[in-house]
């Protein structure tokens, strides 16, 4: 697929910018089926340099199956299928030579419910430098996981018992263990699918700071269901409705004064 | 109003801070009406009145604040209910003011009756009140039916008022220079007018908010002014 930008636009129905100057990743004429049912149709996005942006909709509408097409988790529903073109910088995600294990270390993913490893603290987070190879001594490692712990604002709660089990910790500690998991690969993306959904407010708003934090460094889509947190934490805003991507924007005119009526319905609670 | 919340609730609590708004618009509108009208008539009990009822619409407001305050609070209104909820606390303070300015107008009214005022040759008050009056009116049509349009043609019409009050403003200035002993009732004329132009004004801000809730924007052009009262050296 070579359209340029402007024949993309005639071609698609989003009201809004699909479309930033710093992409790492660009969406094309995305397509999901679970088998014969269109569950993404026809979406175009990019997701910029160090933005982040979230994707919101009611249940259903595809925000997470969009989300998982970008590192490649749907490849694990036998009857999923994804067309049209995703890129990470400029490279086709879905080439058949593309191996998904170093693609998901560099477009990491964070899930709704944490789901830290049966290891220690350090194990967690020490596993993916381990089987990518990154750490190149013992020492070395100990660094990668504690700048890691530190960056996801939980080595100072954590530092006096790594080797305790990463299970033991509070909900709030072990999604930000997770995120800390997902860091240590050093990767380009991290994706969030409603990370705090099953938070309490204290925890959701350690992770929303920590969100503010690593998005100086890193690009993050997070799929949420709390409009208030899309409003909190991202800079830009995508609205999906049955598949589609209806709307993108700037967050602060999304939720003031978006263009279309149907972002209007959704995010004032006249549609759910 | 659309009224198709999933949450009925919410809907109730718009409806409410929209009828109250409304509500205090028209008491405000009787208001400043009155006042004109008592300026003319000098009907000292009307003008007690007008005085009196001004307390009706600072109890209002306050209700109005604290449901706004309640529905962002509660609610966390998005989109049109923000900018509703937004605009409704900005027009009844403004509304409030206004009712301001009309007791201010009678308390200035019952002071001219005790001086045995008449009217000064080329002041037409009574007029730029009525035209005042009509604005007023507009906008609350304006805000009824939400046309932006029509509060636009208002926001235009308070360059009519600011000429009249410049005009009128010189005028009173000249009179009370031909004649010292007028010193005392053109004072008061000219704060009269004054306080008519700033309820025009108002009205004017009033039209401006509504445009910015149907369309979510500002209105980007500057406001046609006229009044020159504060540029003009009297000869």
């Amino acid at each position: 697929m070579n359209l340029k930008n402007d024949e993309l636009t005639k071609s698609i129905n989003t009201v809004g910018d699909v479309f930033v100057k710093d992409a790492r990743i660009k969406a094309r004429n995305v397509n999901v089926f679970y088998a014969e049912k269109k569950a993404i149709d026809e979406v175009t996005i990019d997701i910029g340099n160090k933005e982040v942006i979230s994707f919101i909709g009611p249940s259903g509408c595809g925000k997470s199956t969009f989300l998982r097409c970008f590192n490649r988790m749907n490849d694990t529903i036998d009857i999923c299928r994804v067309e049209g073109s995703i890129t990470l910088d400029e490279e086709n995600i879905y080439d058949k030579n593309v191996d998904v294990v170093p693609l998901r270390a560099r477009i990491g993913m964070v899930f709704q419910k944490p789901n830290p490893f049966p290891k220690s603290i350090f194990d967690n987070v020490a596993y993916g430098p381990r089987i990518h190879g990154l750490a190149d001594n013992k020492s070395h490692l100990e660094n990668i996981v504690e700048m890691s712990l530190k960056r996801a604002g939980l080595w100072n709660e954590v530092n006096d018992r790594l080797i305790s089990p990463g299970t033991g910790l509070s909900g709030g500690q072990q999604q930000r263990l997770c995120i800390a998991r997902a860091i240590a690969v050093s990767p380009e993306v991290i994706l969030m699918d409603e990370p705090c959904s099953a938070l309490d407010p204290i925890a959701t708003a350690k992770i929303e700071e920590l969100i503010h934090e690593l998005g100086n460094d890193y690009s993050i889509v997070i799929v949420t269901h709390s409009m208030q947190q899309a409003a909190r934490v991202s800079k830009r805003t995508a609205y999906f409705h049955l598949g589609k991507l209806i709307e993108v924007g700037k967050t602060k005119d999304i939720f003031t004064r978006p263009q279309h009526n149907q972002t209007e319905a959704y995010i004032s609670g006249k549609i759910g | 109003m659309e009224n198709k919340h999933i949450d009925s609730s919410f809907d109730k609590d718009l409806n409410k801070i929209n009828n109250n708004l409304l509500k205090l618009g028209t008491l405000g509108l009787n208001q400043f009406e009155k006042c004109i009208n008592n300026f003319g008539t000098q009907n000292l009990e009307e003008i007690n009145q007008v005085i009196a009822f001004d307390e009706k619409l600072d109890e209002l407001d306050d209700k109005i604040q604290k449901s706004g305050f309640e529905i962002i609070a509660l609610r966390s209104p998005r989109a049109i209910d923000l900018r509703r909820v937004i605009v409704a606390l900005k027009i009844s303070t403004i509304l409030e003011r206004i009712g301001d300015y009309s007791r201010n107008i009678s308390n200035r009214t019952k002071v001219l009756i005790e001086l045995n005022y008449t009217d000064l040759p080329g002041v037409n008050i009574g007029k730029m009140g009525q035209k005042t009056q009509q604005m007023f009116e507009d906008v609350l049509e304006s805000y009824t039916n939400e046309d932006d349009k029509l509060a636009i043609k208002v926001r235009n019409s308070d360059f009519k008022i600011d000429k009249m009050h410049t005009e009128y403003y010189l005028e009173i200035i000249s009179s009370m220079q031909r004649n010292k002993k007028l010193a005392p009732i053109g004072t008061h004329l000219l704060f009269i007018a004054k306080n008519i132009e700033r309820v025009a004004d108002y009205v004017t801000d009033i039209a401006e908010q509504i445009y910015f809730l149907v369309n979510g924007k500002m209105l980007s052009d500057h406001r046609p002014k006229a009044d020159e009262t504060s540029l003009k050296i009297p000869e």
